[in-house]
């Protein structure tokens, strides 16, 4: 009996991984989902007052080791997590619905109801709060910076002073220009920030994204998300719109998502 | 939203709710760093992972991104850049100040050392 816990990694142990923790899940939104791998099924399991959303799967496939070298492959990075996405995302077409972080495993499933009945009060209290409500994404990009030679604008007084002066005055110019740009496009971001603070029940700052991840030559200056009432989404884009005449700025928005930034208590 | 080659995915065609051809670094945002954190029976350190791929490919690039276009100012960001590059930054700063000031007085007063005057034209 007590094999199991010690047997060899390439037997078929199995783990349970979790996805999400729901009050209830219609299994069929799971069916056809390939989850974290082939095999068994995503499936639903009843815990309490509480439902998990998991997926039986091999245990010496989920080992810290085989994680390391499974999300420093890019592909099965993107497989993985668009995965666990797919699952959580389906979940919760049934009602709230808490995402856990990829790369949550029990032993067995009775591990798992354990562990859903000592956080019983923290999973409920979450649901709660982000009942009737979704995350959208929000995105701000500055302009890139004018190409071609710079303009003089020291002053027509620079021309007598010199090469030195016109040189320093030069660089400074550069720098108040690139002070401006700065000024101009965090402000953008904040002015943004603000309106859509007073729209939305809640809001996260997120880390920006690089140009591989947000494409084209343009810098990311504010990506947020905000938690907003279900059905809104036609107010949150004529919002964004009169932002984007105000402020100049170029304004993305992405959603709706299952309030992945709004569950962690931290 | 714009960068076909993190938008292709098997996710498609499932009835999810949500962006249905969501950007990469949008969901490993997600899938990643939020969520109830719960302690699993196998300890999986995703934040060592999450240092070694993501942040270098997805996000560090903003650096030289931002600088390119002309906005450094993510140098101060400590989690973006290093304290030695905003240092030199502040340095540059500071020296040019000084010897524009230096100059500046110069001309008007004409009292200004003559090496400094030469140094600064060089």
């Amino acid at each position: 009996m007590s094999d199991l816990v010690t047997a060899a990694p390439q037997d078929t142990t199995t783990a349970t991984y979790v996805f999400a923790v729901s009050r209830t899940v219609d299994p069929s939104v799971l069916a056809g989902l390939p989850g974290m791998e082939e095999g068994a099924p995503v499936h639903v399991l009843p815990c309490g007052r509480l439902t998990a959303v998991v997926q039986a799967v091999t245990a010496a496939h989920f080992t810290e080791e085989a994680w390391q070298a499974r999300l420093s492959d890019p592909a099965e990075l993107e497989r993985c997590a668009r995965a666990h996405h797919a699952v959580v995302s389906a979940a919760a077409t049934c009602g709230p619905t808490v995402p856990l972080p990829l790369a949550t495993l029990y032993r067995g499933d009775s591990r798992v109801r354990q562990a859903m009945a000592d956080e019983a009060d923290r999973f409920t209290s979450v649901l709660d709060r982000i009942a009737g409500h979704v995350e959208w994404g929000v995105k701000v990009y500055a302009a890139p910076a004018p190409s071609g030679p710079e303009p003089d604008v020291a002053g027509a007084d620079t021309a007598v002073k010199g090469a030195g002066l016109a040189y320093l005055n030069r660089k400074r110019g550069l720098q108040q220009r690139r002070h401006h740009r700065h000024e101009e496009a965090l402000r953008a971001a904040e002015a943004v920030d603000a309106e859509l603070r007073e729209f939305a029940a809640a809001s996260r700052r997120l880390r920006p994204h690089g140009q591989e991840a947000s494409g084209r030559r343009r810098v990311q200056v504010l990506n947020a998300a905000y938690l907003v009432a279900e059905g809104s989404a036609a107010e949150l884009t004529e919002l964004t719109g009169l932002l984007e005449a105000r402020t100049g700025a170029e304004i993305e928005i992405s959603g709706p998502w299952v309030p992945y930034s709004f569950v962690g208590g931290a | 939203m714009t960068d076909i080659d993190f938008r292709q995915g098997p996710q498609d065609s499932y009835p999810v709710p949500g962006p249905g051809s969501s950007s990469l670094a949008d969901i490993l945002e997600r899938v990643l760093d939020k969520g109830i954190v719960i302690a699993g029976d196998i300890k999986i350190d995703l934040l060592d992972i999450e240092l070694l791929t993501i942040r270098l490919r997805l996000f560090v690039a903003s650096v030289d991104t931002a600088k390119k276009a002309g906005i450094d100012w993510w140098e101060t960001d400590p989690a973006l850049s290093s304290k030695a590059s905003r240092n030199a930054l502040e340095d540059e700063n500071r020296d040019l100040r000084r010897r524009l000031e230096c100059l500046e007085s110069g001309e008007g007063e004409r009292t200004a050392p003559e090496s400094l005057t030469e140094d600064s034209a060089g």
